[in-house]
Order: structure tokens, then C-alpha cells, then sequence
């Protein structure tokens, strides 16, 4: 028997990563690996689903045992993987650069920064770095991983569709549409490389331009106080607040509610991995318009505008035009659909067996 | 079932929109730097890169709290911490005392620096308040001295054209009207709206700085104007590498000034006073491009008090 088991730094409910450890370990178990999950810590409802890292003292008598660690941020998990006799595979999930804390948060960046140096310390003992997307492979490539696949993140999309939208949240989001008035959404952490004030720009240029009675709608949690102070602020001093919802963290309820009511999903992040709010948004038929950076266009393909530069006006122009070229916005939401197919959980779970499979053999 | 879409096609059209109602005015010139202006003021000042604001930050956070903190939702876990905090309490407080001590005399150490390069900048001409003075200045060139001479080096070029220091355009529409893929950078925002309410694609940046943000390899030409009289020689040479690497195996380069005695009368006179450079010999620009990887180098006369260098960026380079 092989066992693979991972090492994450936390493992909490309502995150896609979290999520993904879990369809690692039932994939793994499924093909008949066995597989356990050992984390820094764990949170609410998962809490009994791992145990502590320090508690992991080798695999069993006469069995093949590998680590694969997850790798989104600086963690002691890291240096305890490394420290083992083990075989490992690194599962890289990206890390933001840390340049894009260091001026806002430099706990946050110190912490980035760990990680990425941890990352390219497993670069001599990971005998194959899997990656969520090429963009994520080529940064593990540049730090001497020798081998890598990718492996999208294992995501069951349909899932989503078993959360009603919050009832409440919907009543009042369609009330102020039938104001009139367009809902631009995006989802995301508030951080300095997801860049929301740059929507915000856009958003006020549109209002400006096109439409005076728009909402912009920006949830996800906050990853920085002083950005989040920041974009608060330049709303207040923009005279918008009655128009964007910061929402901060929502439940899958609401995430719902909000997905329902977007007629449009804007992204100017200058750093993203993979972006698992796009392939919700596709999932959703929310049109995309998106700065391309990072891994952005590999993640939408064709399924959605990508635009070089992300100027407010720019931006706003793209948005007017998918908002009122009914062909273009039935095009991108064909599009994304038709790119969702290629992030279908069977074919990621496939992916990841086979993967595995070239170096630790079948189980 | 649904056409294919053409997304690359939907880009262009949306650019094209954007100039159009800018040449209209619909536009308003100068709204988008309203609007990154007014984040900047609420970003904090080590993003906005005013020193002083960033040293009083500084000076701010440094005096550590030694007080431990033992608020716990647990209460078990609050009379272990509050037990922690008294048996360890006094190194806390010593090592707060320690590092206080020690950022205190670090940021005192900063300000001293930074009052020395202040006035490093004061003897040395302040060349920052010169450089921004300069910048205000209108930056006046008659592009019909060299219009015709870069129009006809360029008609036959099939990748995209970068004009640094476009100014008001001018020489961005020859090369347009010749049916040259053109477009300018103009790091003066007000003289880049001129351009952009002719309709022209205009980047607001510095000539290097934009350059080098542009895909490697991927221009056609870059014209280089205005900045070449004005810039000290260790810019320059920059601004030569960025272009270097921005153009494509075989790319031109084209720079496009006037002679040193023509500056310093008529029109540019101001800016000549102010300015931290000047303009170079054109046997000097034949000296330095070879060195950057030029090929094919040579200088032509345009007029009495212009000339005209070009290169061509070699293939194996």
C-alpha cells in the first residue's frame, strides 16, 4: 500500500482550498491511496477532520509513504515537511509576491515573503511540483522545481447550485435593480494585488459616463486593514458609498444572492494564481471583464474581455459595451461555459492520479 | 448556435470607442489622474513615497506596548495568559524596552539621512525642483524639420510604432496618415491631452518607463524626441537599452533632435536653461547605438539646427 498524506497550513470550511485538500484525500482514497491530512490548524466543522502536524511520526511499517504539502503561505508545516525523511510533492496553490504587501501590510508581506522561501527550499526534495495552472508551474519552474504538472484546482462547481441565494439579500439586491441601474460585482480577498480600487476607478467612471444609478458590489474578506481603510475612505471621498457595497466576508447564501444579481464581473487584480471567482462567475453566466495579468487569461480562455490596460475609462467602456451588445454577452457566457468543461472535477481528478502516479507509483 | 466571437476584434473596437469620445471630448481630459490622485491621498505614505510621512509612521509604530495582552474567549485560557504575562512579564517589558530603544535611535538615524540627501539636493541645484520645473514647461518642437524624413524611413513598417515625447501629436498623425500602426508617450499629462482629444493613442508615462513595460521584442520602430535634447547622458543611455529591448530583431530606432545651438534660441530656450542635459552631437548618437546593438548606424541633416540618427536593431542581438 502507498499512502500520500498532506500537509496544509489550514484547513476551514467556505475556502476553495480548503475544499480542494478534501477532494485530494477522497481522490487519493478512492484509488486506494491511503491518505490522512495534517494541518497547523483547523477550523470550525473541519476541525475533526485533521490532525496536528507535530502529531505525524512516519507511515507505517513496510509502507510507501509520501508528503504533498500545500503551498499558499508562509507556514512552520513547511520546515516540518522538510525535515522529514519522507518522499514529497508540493501542491502550489501561488503566494502573492510580497511586494504587494510590503507598503500595506508588512506582516502580511513578511509572512509571503516565508513562504516563498520555504517554497523554494522544498525545490531540492519535491520530486514533482503539481500547480493549479501553467502560470503557477512556471513560477515553480523558475525556483528549480524540476518537475511539475498542472493540476487545477479540484472544484465541483455543480456544488454551488445546492446553496439557495439568501432570500433576504436577494429581495433587497432586486429592489434596487428594478430602481434600474446595472450591478457590477467582483469576489475576492481586499488586497493590494486583487487592486479593487482600480473597479472602484472604473466604477466611478462608468456612473460618470453611463449610467448614474450603478452598483458595485465588492465581497470577500479583508487581507489588509489599511488597504481596507484605504478603499473605504476613497469610496467616502468619491461620494459613492450609498452606490458600493463592501461587503466583507458573506455566507454561500449570499455569495449566492450576489452572484444572481451581477450583471457583470469585474476584475482588475494585477496577481492572481488561478481565481476560483471566475470559474463561479462562468458558472453564474455573469459576463467577465478582466484585466489580464498573471493567471488570469488562462483561466477565463475565450470567456471573457481581456483587456492590456485597466484605465477607468477603458474599463468602463468595456463594461457599456457587454452590458448593451446582447450577442457579445451571450457569446462570453457561451464562451465560459464552454471553458468550464475544461475544469470538470472528474478530468482535475484524473489529472492529479495521473500525476501522482508517475512518482509514487499505482497505490 | 452562436457565432465565435472575435474577442481580439471587440478589443480593438472598445480602444477605438475610447479615442473617439475623447477626441470628442466626451472624455473628460485629466478625470482618470483625478481619480488616482485621490486614492493616492488615502493610501499610506510608504505607498505614496513621501519620506517624511513614512519616517513619522515610522516613528509612530516604534515604541512596543509592554504590556502583554491576556483577553482570551476562554476563561481557563485567560488565567493562563494572565499567569504567562506575570512570570515572563518583566523580560517582556525589558525587551520592549530594548527594541524601542533601538527603532528610536534607527529612525533618528533616517531622519539624519534624510536631512543630509536634502541637502545633497539643495548644493547639487535641487535638480529634482529643476527637473520638475522643466516639466511644466511646454516642450515645443517643430516636428516639420524631420516629419518627412521619419515618415518615409517608416511607411513600410508593419509592427506597432512607439513616438516617445509625442508631444501634441504632431508627428504621431504623419505617420498615421502614412498608414504607420503609431502611437505616442508623452509624460506631460496636459500635453497629452492635446494629443488624446486629436484621437490619438497616447500612453501618459516616461519614455524608459514605458518602454520597458512594453513585451520584449514586440515593437516595429521607436522614435525618440523632445526627451533626447533635455535628459542627462546616464538617462539616456537607458532610455537607449529600454528601446533596445522593446524593439523587435531589425526594429528601427529613430532619434529625432536638434542641434545644441538651435536649442538654445527660439522656442526651447526655456527649457534649455532649465535642463539637466543637452542635446548630443549626432557623431556621438552614431557612437553609442553601435554599442547597444545598433546596426547600419548614420546621422542625416534636417535643416540648419536638426538631424535625424537611425539604427537598425540587429537580429542576432
Amino acid at each position: 500500500v502507498t499512502a500520500i498524506h498532506q500537509f496544509v497550513p489550514t484547513l476551514a470550511p467556505r475556502d476553495a482550498v480548503g475544499t480542494h485538500y478534501l477532494a485530494v484525500q477522497s481522490t487519493l482514497r478512492d484509488a486506494g491511496y491511503r491518505s490522512d491530512i495534517y494541518a497547523y490548524e483547523a477550523k470550525d466543522e473541519f476541525k475533526r477532520l485533521a490532525e496536528p502536524f507535530q502529531s505525524f511520526s512516519g507511515g507505517r511499517p513496510g509502507e510507501d509513504t509520501w508528503l504533498l504539502y500545500h503551498s499558499s503561505v508562509g507556514s512552520p508545516v513547511a520546515d516540518f515537511v522538510s525535515s522529514r525523511p519522507e518522499p514529497v510533492m508540493v501542491d502550489y496553490h501561488n503566494i502573492t509576491p510580497a511586494s504587494f504587501f510590503l507598503r500595506w501590510e508588512p506582516v502580511v508581506a513578511g509572512a509571503l515573503s516565508l513562504g516563498r522561501r520555504q517554497l523554494a527550499r522544498l525545490a531540492g526534495r519535491a520530486r514533482l511540483g503539481l500547480a493549479d495552472s501553467a502560470f503557477n508551474a512556471s513560477e515553480l519552474a523558475e525556483i528549480g522545481y524540476t518537475s511539475t504538472a498542472v493540476v487545477p484546482i479540484l472544484l465541483d462547481i455543480d456544488a454551488v447550485d445546492s446553496t439557495a441565494p439568501d432570500a433576504a439579500l436577494l429581495a433587497r439586491l432586486d429592489a434596487a435593480k428594478a430602481r434600474g441601474g446595472a450591478d457590477w460585482l467582483f469576489v475576492g480577498r481586499l488586497a493590494p494585488n486583487k487592486a479593487q480600487h482600480d473597479v472602484v476607478k472604473a466604477f466611478a467612471a462608468y456612473r460618470e459616463l453611463f449610467d448614474a444609478d450603478a452598483r458595485l458590489h465588492l465581497v470577500g474578506g479583508s487581507s489588509s486593514h489599511s488597504y481596507l481603510g484605504a478603499l473605504t475612505d476613497f469610496v467616502a471621498a468619491l461620494g459613492l458609498a450609498d452606490a458600493i457595497d463592501i461587503t466583507g466576508a458573506v455566507s454561500d447564501g449570499a455569495l449566492a444572492g450576489y452572484y444572481a444579481s451581477a450583471d457583470v464581473f469585474v476584475v482588475c487584480s494585477e496577481h492572481e494564481g488561478f481565481c476560483v471567482p471566475l470559474l463561479e462567475a462562468m458558472h453564474r453566466r455573469v459576463p467577465i471583464v478582466a484585466y489580464a495579468a498573471a493567471a488570469v487569461p488562462e483561466t477565463v480562455g475565450e470567456g471573457a474581455i481581456l483587456l492590456d490596460g485597466k484605465r477607468p475609462l477603458t474599463v468602463a467602456t468595456a463594461v457599456d459595451r457587454v452590458l448593451h451588445d446582447d450577442a457579445l454577452r451571450d457569446g462570453l457566457v457561451a464562451a465560459g461555459t464552454k471553458r468550464l468543461s475544461d475544469f470538470a472535477i472528474e478530468a482535475s481528478r484524473r489529472k492529479l492520479l495521473d500525476a501522482v502516479a508517475t512518482v509514487a507509483g499505482a497505490p | 448556435m452562436n457565432e465565435p466571437l472575435d474577442l481580439q476584434q471587440v478589443r480593438r473596437e472598445i480602444e477605438a470607442e475610447v479615442r473617439a469620445r475623447r477626441a470628442t471630448g466626451e472624455y473628460p481630459p485629466g478625470f482618470e489622474r483625478e481619480l488616482d490622485a485621490l486614492f493616492a491621498r488615502f493610501a499610506p505614505p510608504e505607498v505614496s513615497e513621501d519620506f517624511d510621512a513614512a519616517l513619522e509612521r515610522a516613528e509612530e509604530t516604534v515604541a512596543l506596548d509592554p504590556v502583554i495582552p491576556t483577553a482570551s474567549n476562554s476563561p481557563i485560557f485567560g488565567i493562563v495568559k494572565r499567569v504567562v504575562a506575570k512570570l515572563v512579564g518583566w523580560y517582556h517589558a525589558w525587551l520592549a524596552q530594548e527594541l524601542t530603544a533601538f527603532g528610536a535611535v534607527l529612525t533618528n538615524a533616517l531622519r539624519l539621512l534624510g536631512k543630509r540627501v536634502s541637502h545633497l539636493e539643495h548644493v547639487t541645484a535641487d535638480t529634482a525642483r529643476a527637473r520638475t520645473t522643466a516639466m511644466l514647461v511646454p516642450a515645443t518642437r517643430d516636428d516639420a524639420a524631420w516629419s518627412n524624413l521619419v515618415v518615409e524611413r517608416l511607411r513600410a513598417c508593419d509592427a506597432r510604432v512607439a513616438v516617445v515625447e509625442c508631444g501634441e501629436g504632431v508627428l504621431v498623425q504623419s505617420l498615421l496618415d502614412a498608414g504607420v500602426d503609431a502611437y505616442g508617450v508623452e509624460p506631460r499629462a496636459e500635453t497629452a491631452d492635446a494629443a488624446l482629444e486629436r484621437g490619438i493613442e497616447v500612453r501618459i508615462d516616461d519614455g524608459a518607463g514605458h518602454l520597458r513595460r512594453v513585451a520584449p521584442a514586440s515593437l516595429g520602430a521607436v522614435v525618440l524626441r523632445g526627451v533626447v535634447e533635455r535628459a542627462p547622458v546616464g538617462e539616456l543611455l537607458q532610455l537607449v537599452d529600454a528601446a533596445a529591448a522593446a524593439l523587435r530583431p531589425n526594429g528601427v530606432m529613430l532619434v529625432c533632435s536638434l542641434r545644441d545651438s538651435g536649442w538654445r534660441t527660439g522656442p526651447t530656450v526655456v527649457e534649455a536653461d532649465l535642463a539637466l542635459g543637452h542635446p548630443l552631437h549626432p557623431d556621438t548618437w552614431c557612437a553609442v547605438l553601435p554599442e547597444q546593438g545598433f546596426v547600419d548606424v548614420s546621422a542625416t541633416a534636417a535643416g540648419a539646427n536638426a538631424y535625424v540618427v537611425t539604427g537598425t536593431r540587429a537580429a542576432g542581438s
